[in-house]
């Protein structure tokens, strides 16, 4: 069947008023229909701008580039495995290309992270002991060490600094159920008791940008 | 009874049926096999949906993952993007009903009828639900229905959406939608066509009265709406409805149509629709709240072929008509996390009637009202148990012709003519999967059709027809 003459005419013409009037280049072209799908798709679970509002849904705002391209494959190839990623993200990723993915992953690396959310709690303070010193009598080394002092996270290692707690909480658990097949964070999850996760993710909130 | 009354009154018979069967809110696994995604990215517990699931309605059903059969021109034209499985998926209904004091036997002789009734099935439904082409997709459902022992069309939802990018990444969503009952559109649990009772037996006793946007004129119109979402928060609706009503035949052809004086409650030309809804989110919570409402014009009708008319009258489709405008309120709260997920529904639809063709012969008064307010609240845990507590209320105008009182066996009639019904709801759920559901449910009646103790003249209480209802209900 042919596009509908009026679908076509909506279009062109919706088009036309929020047209900026230049030919795009294949760069923008890729870009903006990224930011389409950011802002039509994925904005419903992730949020405005990848701020995401339930916690079950992980902030992108601000995460590296390269670790989101590497879990969009890592969805699409199915060798992610975690309970949402199975239920919602598989299925999600399934017909993105290899353009799509960086152009997201372009979309999500350049939005402003959430704000710090600040507190004083007991809860805390254990978890940023945890995060910046480890555990070395469970041997669990501080997480600091691969995600940064202000969890900031690098090309390889995600950001985590303003993520959502029940997201953190629930990868720590697929990490050491191996649901999340990740040998280091295996290792690392498995040395955490519940509580210590809980306290982890709620510091990692307090972090801003 | 003359047969303008008996025409309001096969009006309003057929009213209490459809809406004993107004419960059609379905959701699909074909949704899940086009997505890939598992049930509860749409909803909490079928049939209930969250924002996702809204938002994926709005969208036109259209997202998927699946790999499509593609037809394109040398200048890269797309001439068909079909899917290479249909989304097809299937329900089944199994139901045992027990009355909480049989109904009298229909012989008019003494005794009565079983004091149970088996359903199986209660319905059987084939769906189509998924998408069609690019931006164009469609929830239809064909049903077997035990009562009626046909196959016949149910709720049809096709749609056009599309969607803009507006400056600063905010989205808006556009579409239309063609469908066959006023609210099965919508996006919210709180408005009729998917409110609950999302299942509830047909083997009951339904009362008088409902609202015509109710689930009264579920398959009996076809309406076009157009709508849009602004940044998944602000919905808007207007369309418009005209009769579209099934198995009935022109008396002189014998075809479809078109419609004349013999078919009952024809809308004089067309019925304007209107909805607005807002909702809010913040962290596991969201909360909405919206009106909707649409005025419906009624020729009464009913005359015979034969006779040329109802008592000595003939039923043109023309001349004084019954005006009802339902304006409703409604609102829908829901907390989801990962074990425990709660919601709370509710809706208020209040109808203006003007009476004009009907009053003396068929109505008491040349105005009525009639109001109806639902809340429920649901729980669940890990989407395995839970349950809901609901309760409704209808309230209107006294009107003993209308709401008529009747000779034996009374059960259907009303001894003081008021439509005055309310009652609770409660339901326990079992879903051993997310898409199977063990189901009891029962259903009291503080008052039926204006009374508590014989309400419908012939001694029956409202109690006797409380109803214990156990459902299986498999989607596939």
């Amino acid at each position: 069947m042919k596009k509908s003459i009026y679908g076509t005419f909506l279009g062109a013409a919706c088009a036309a008023m929020f047209s900026t009037g230049h030919a795009e280049s294949p760069d923008a072209a890729q870009s903006a229909a990224a930011t389409r799908i950011a802002v039509t798709t994925c904005t419903t679970c992730h949020g405005p701008k990848g701020v995401s509002i339930s916690p079950k849904f992980p902030v992108l705002a601000g995460q590296h580039a390269s670790y989101l391209a590497a879990q969009m494959h890592n969805f699409k190839s199915q060798t992610r495995g975690d309970p949402d990623a199975l239920g919602y993200m598989w299925g999600m990723a399934a017909t993105l290309d290899d353009d799509t993915i960086q152009g997201l992953a372009d979309y999500y690396a350049h939005q402003t992270p959430p704000p710090a959310h600040p507190s004083h709690s007991a809860e805390v303070a254990r978890g940023e002991a945890i995060y910046l010193h480890g555990e070395p009598d469970a041997g669990i080394p501080a997480c600091a060490t691969c995600h940064g002092a202000k969890a900031e996270g690098t090309d390889t290692f995600p950001r985590l600094a303003g993520q959502q707690p029940q997201y953190l909480v629930k990868q720590l658990r697929s990490f050491s159920s191996n649901l999340r097949n990740v040998a280091v964070m295996h290792g690392v999850a498995q040395g955490l008791k519940e509580a210590q996760m809980e306290d982890v993710a709620e510091y990692l909130r307090t972090l801003g940008p | 009874m003359n047969k303008n009354a008996s025409t309001l009154r096969n009006g309003l018979w057929a009213l209490a049926l459809v809406f004993a069967a107004a419960p059609g809110a379905h959701a699909v696994p074909s949704f899940a096999r086009q997505t890939g995604m598992t049930c509860e990215a749409c909803h909490t517990v079928y049939p209930e949906l969250n924002h996702f699931g809204r938002v994926f309605k709005a969208n036109g059903y259209t997202l998927d993952n699946l790999k499509d059969v593609r037809g394109i021109t040398a200048k890269k034209e797309e001439m068909l993007s079909l899917a290479g499985l249909p989304p097809l998926s299937a329900m089944i209904q199994v139901s045992y009903t027990q009355l909480n004091h049989p109904l009298p036997d229909g012989t008019g002789a003494a005794g009565h009828s079983q004091s149970g009734t088996v359903d199986f099935p209660q319905q059987f439904s084939i769906f189509y639900a998924g998408k069609i082409a690019p931006h164009i997709g469609a929830f239809s459902q064909l049903t077997y229905a035990n009562d009626s022992g046909t196959i016949g069309i149910d709720n049809t939802d096709i749609r056009y959406a599309n969607a803009l990018v507006l400056p600063d990444d905010r989205s808006l969503i556009y579409g239309v939608s063609l469908n066959n009952n006023p609210t099965v559109q919508d996006l919210w649990n709180s408005t009729p066509a998917f409110g609950f009772p999302y299942a509830a037996t047909n083997a009951g006793v339904s009362p008088l009265a409902a609202t015509q946007i109710d689930g009264t004129l579920a398959q009996d119109v076809a309406g076009l709406t157009a709508y849009m979402l602004w940044n998944e928060q602000v919905y808007a609706e207007i369309g418009l409805y005209r009769s579209a009503k099934q198995g009935t035949t022109n008396p002189i052809t014998g075809g479809a149509g078109p419609l004349d004086g013999t078919a009952s409650n024809v809308l004089r030309s067309s019925a304007p629709y209107a909805r607005i809804a807002y909702e809010y989110q913040w962290g596991r919570h969201s909360l909405e709240a919206g009106m909707y409402g649409a005025q419906f014009k009624f020729f009464p009708g009913g005359g015979t072929a034969a006779s040329g008319g109802t008592a000595g009258s003939p039923a043109l489709l023309s001349g004084p008509y019954n005006e009802f405008r339902d304006v409703a309120e409604d609102f829908q709260y829901q907390y989801i996390a990962e074990e425990h997920l709660f919601s709370l529904t509710g809706t208020r639809i209040h109808e203006a009637m003007n009476l004009d063709a009907s009053a003396a012969a068929n109505a008491s008064n040349p105005r009525d009202t009639l109001t109806t307010v639902r809340v429920n609240a649901n729980y669940y845990y890990k989407r395995m148990y839970g349950g809901t507590l609901a309760r409704f209320q209808t309230n209107g105008s006294t009107d003993p012709l209308m709401y008529a009182a009747g000779g034996p066996p009374g059960v259907v009639t009303s001894a003081n003519g008021s439509p005055d019904t309310r009652g609770w709801i409660g339901e326990f759920n079992y879903l051993p999967w997310l898409n199977t559901k063990l189901s009891v449910q029962y259903t009291h009646f503080d008052r039926f059709n204006g009374g508590n103790v014989n309400y419908d003249g012939q001694g029956r209480n409202a109690g006797a027809n409380d109803t214990a209802y156990l459902l299986l209900w498999l989607v596939f």
